[in-house]
């Protein structure tokens, strides 16, 4: 049996690492098994490989005993697929146990060509699940990924650091009882960025073939693997270059498009450089790529191996008086908040939409010249002009959070003692208008 | 006060006729007389931001075709729409809709035409050609130069100038009283002099005084202070002490929370540095607006804003640590 099936997790406890993802995924269970079934019926649990994603949900249902419909990448790719399986099994009421947990690996590498149409069917079958589903990706800011987003509750799994590694792989030794030298251990962890996966298969690999694990064989046999460079390798291989044409291979041999990477390594240079003329250098370099890679795109695709030498060595040799620091790569924070502040953004452009029409102006106009007075009015301006104003532009309840804060409230409540006191008024003189009638009914 | 509705003031003290507009009377006299001959060229109206161009274009067409005159005007706003084709498109759908009584001709109104392309421009130029036996374009902007010889060529044009300090003031007089605002006539002074002749922007600027208090001077500078993304100057000074992750974070939230474009943080960057706000030598003055100019000229040519500006703030803190700012 291969190592990375024997060691797998078999209880919650053994994935190691991972406390707050668990305790969201723990919670979100509980809350289905006690009949209260959570707003978003899928989560999408996402992280680099190897970190514990497919083991936790496999050991929650070990423990609960739940039962587990599991569905690899090469299984359902199809609308009709998905249709067969999820589908039908999202509605059905298991036999034997108290509930069923669908598990869905790998939604990320759902092409939107020959998979057409499998995010949109389960965005029709997630909110009508009887079923909690599970969602697991590498990459959740894919592009294709983006509608999806919005009908889970997204889990982040962290990358391990080698030390967190180390400790797997020297616990595998101890029970394996073979001799394992730390230096060894050490290099196969670091060589695996974070992959727990990929370093017990490497330790198998070394301890099948020699019987011995050093650090001079695990040296000569452990390679990164170059297949299918994935974002993390590249940007190592892009930050730690001794020669040129590492760097460029790296970048090269990536099967990201050119704004992914860039917009990684746009984010991540401050992670690991830190003299000022190394970062400055680092970004002058990248910046002067997306002039390029401009130029390429318009039409002069020739101009594209400029873009490869500049977002590559040209960043790799940009350090010549730092160090490379140790911190750990991030998401670009450019595509998170994208995701995340999709909702300021609709604010603000609903606000500026309904202004600019009202004078008369664009919306860049109104954006620049008059949002950050209308900012003022709303936070700090005397609350019966506020009120009156909101509901002469029939600002939603978001607006006014984007406008004025947390002083919402506030303005609503006001808002609807103005409605009341008109309506008051109006009934007041109804009513006043109804006497008079009778008076006058009387007289006659 | 009672129930009467608030809105923005800008929007409530528009004049709605050509009579009712102060300043630019040169311009007026002329529009004027297009309205009683019920005819008129092609305009293009030029002249810096609040001076009245697109006002005199709504109040033209309000005293020819009266009250309901929007049904016969069609606006549209260069930097809103999304290129020349859905401008095509709206104005052929438009120029097809039924016409005014008695008079011969609709009205296109382009404002911010001087952001459109060169090559949008030709292609508008055709459409005006092509329309013209039933509509009039007028196209307003900030910056005639930016206007291609053939369209400028064929439209009567209108200067527009910054409004002078006494209109401002007895217009921001006019309103204030209107709306029981006390005032003190030396903050009057102070808003026209932020607002450098611009009328939205004195309106803007009154509104937001009167709802914090009585416009006193003390009161305007606190919302001028306050209104002014400050954040751009903290983003400059942060990346001159060499914080350069500080000054970075700022540049997010400056895009993301008031949504300004590339081009506009370049602007406002222009304008800090420019100004006496920030202390640096005049040497590091002019170095700074070359690379800064450089990186303007990229943004404009479609490279990526995040990446350029970050670009800048690098090389603004490796500047600030070597001088010792």
């Amino acid at each position: 049996m291969p190592w990375v099936i024997k060691y797998r997790p078999k209880k919650v406890d053994d994935v190691v690492n991972q406390e707050e993802a668990k305790s969201t995924v723990l919670t979100w269970i509980h809350s289905w098994l006690e009949g209260k079934r959570p707003t978003k019926k899928a989560l999408l649990l996402y992280g680099p490989p190897g970190v514990g994603k497919t083991s936790l949900v496999e050991s929650i249902a070990a423990e609960y005993g739940l039962e587990l419909l599991e569905l690899n990448a090469s299984d359902y790719r199809r609308t009709q697929d998905i249709r067969k399986t999820v589908a039908v099994a999202s509605q059905k009421k298991p036999l034997f146990k108290k509930m069923m947990i669908i598990l869905m690996d790998e939604v990320d590498g759902l092409s939107p060509r020959s998979d057409a149409g499998g995010i949109e069917e389960l965005m029709k079958i997630i909110p009508n699940s009887i079923n909690p589903i599970i969602l697991t990706a590498n990459d959740p800011w894919k592009d294709s990924l983006r509608p999806l987003r919005e009908y889970v509750t997204m889990v982040q799994f962290k990358q391990l650091t080698t030390n967190q590694i180390i400790a797997v792989l020297q616990n595998i030794c101890n029970k394996e009882k073979i001799q394992c030298d730390r230096e060894a251990l050490k290099f196969i962890a670091e060589k695996s960025l974070g992959d727990v996966r990929g370093a017990i298969n490497d330790l198998e690999a070394v301890a099948e073939g020699y019987g011995r694990v050093t650090f001079n064989i695990v040296s000569l046999v452990v390679k990164p693997r170059e297949k299918n460079i994935d974002l993390w390798r590249t940007l190592n291989s892009v930050f730690y270059a001794r020669e040129f044409w590492q760097a460029r291979k790296a970048v090269n041999t990536s099967e990201e498009d050119y704004e992914t990477l860039m917009a990684w390594i746009n984010d991540n240079i401050p992670a690991k450089y830190e003299d000022p003329e190394d970062v400055f250098r680092a970004w002058d370099s990248l910046a002067r790529a997306s002039i390029f890679l401009k130029r390429a795109k318009s039409g002069n695709w020739f101009l594209l191996p400029y873009v490869f030498d500049l977002i590559g060595p040209g960043v790799s040799f940009a350090r010549k008086n730092g160090q490379v620091l140790r911190n750990r790569f991030s998401y670009p924070a450019k595509i998170k908040e994208m995701a995340q502040l999709k909702s300021v953004r609709e604010n603000r452009e609903g606000v500026a939409r309904t202004i600019a029409k009202r004078i008369h102006a664009s919306k860049r106009i109104v954006k620049s010249e008059v949002l950050p007075y209308l900012f003022l009015m709303m936070k700090y301006g005397d609350i019966n002009r506020v009120s009156k104003l909101s509901s002469y532009y029939s600002f939603t309840e978001d607006q006014l959070r984007y406008l004025a804060g947390s002083r919402v409230k506030e303005i609503i409540s006001s808002m609807n003692r103005e409605v009341s006191s008109v309506k008051e008024t109006k009934s007041a003189e109804s009513s006043k208008y109804a006497a008079k009638k009778k008076r006058r009914s009387r007289s006659k | 006060m009672g129930f009467e509705a608030e809105l923005l003031w800008a929007e409530k003290y528009r004049p709605r006729s050509l009579k009712e507009m102060i300043d630019q009377q040169d311009i007026i006299n002329r529009l004027t007389r297009f309205a009683e001959e019920k005819n008129m060229p092609h305009l293009l109206f030029a002249g810096p931001p609040g001076t009245g161009k697109t006002t005199a274009a709504h109040a033209l067409a309000h005293d020819l075709y009266g009250d309901a005159y929007m049904q016969f005007m069609l606006e549209l706003n260069a930097s809103d729409e999304r290129g020349i084709d859905t401008i095509r498109e709206k104005v052929k759908e438009f120029a097809r809709s039924k016409t005014p009584p008695e008079i011969q001709f609709k009205i296109v109104l382009l404002d911010e035409a001087d952001n459109m392309t060169s090559d949008a421009q030709q292609a508008l130029r055709r459409l005006m050609e092509l329309y013209s036996g039933s509509t009039r374009f007028i196209l307003a902007a900030n910056y005639p130069s930016k206007i291609i010889d053939p369209i400028q060529s064929r439209c009567a044009f209108f200067r527009f100038t910054t409004i002078r300090r006494e209109d401002i003031i007895n217009r921001l007089k006019f309103i204030a009283e209107n709306e029981n605002v006390e005032y003190d006539e030396e903050a009057l002074d102070i808003i026209y002099e932020v607002s450098e002749g611009d009328m939205r922007k004195a309106i803007n600027i009154l509104q937001a005084s009167a709802y914090l208090g009585k416009v006193s001077a003390e009161v305007v500078f606190r919302v001028v202070g306050m209104a002014r993304p400050k954040d751009v100057k903290d983003m400059i000074e942060a990346s001159l002490k060499g914080n350069f992750i500080e000054a970075r974070e700022i540049l997010r939230k400056v895009m993301i929370e008031y949504g300004l474009s590339g081009e506009d943080v370049v602007k406002q960057i222009h304008r800090e540095l420019m100004g006496s706000n920030i202390k640096i030598s005049d040497e590091i003055r002019v170095l700074i607006a070359d690379y800064l100019g450089e990186i303007h000229y990229r943004i404009s040519q479609g490279s990526d804003e995040d990446i350029q500006l970050s670009a800048f703030l690098a090389w603004l803190s490796m500047i600030g640590r070597k001088v010792g700012v």
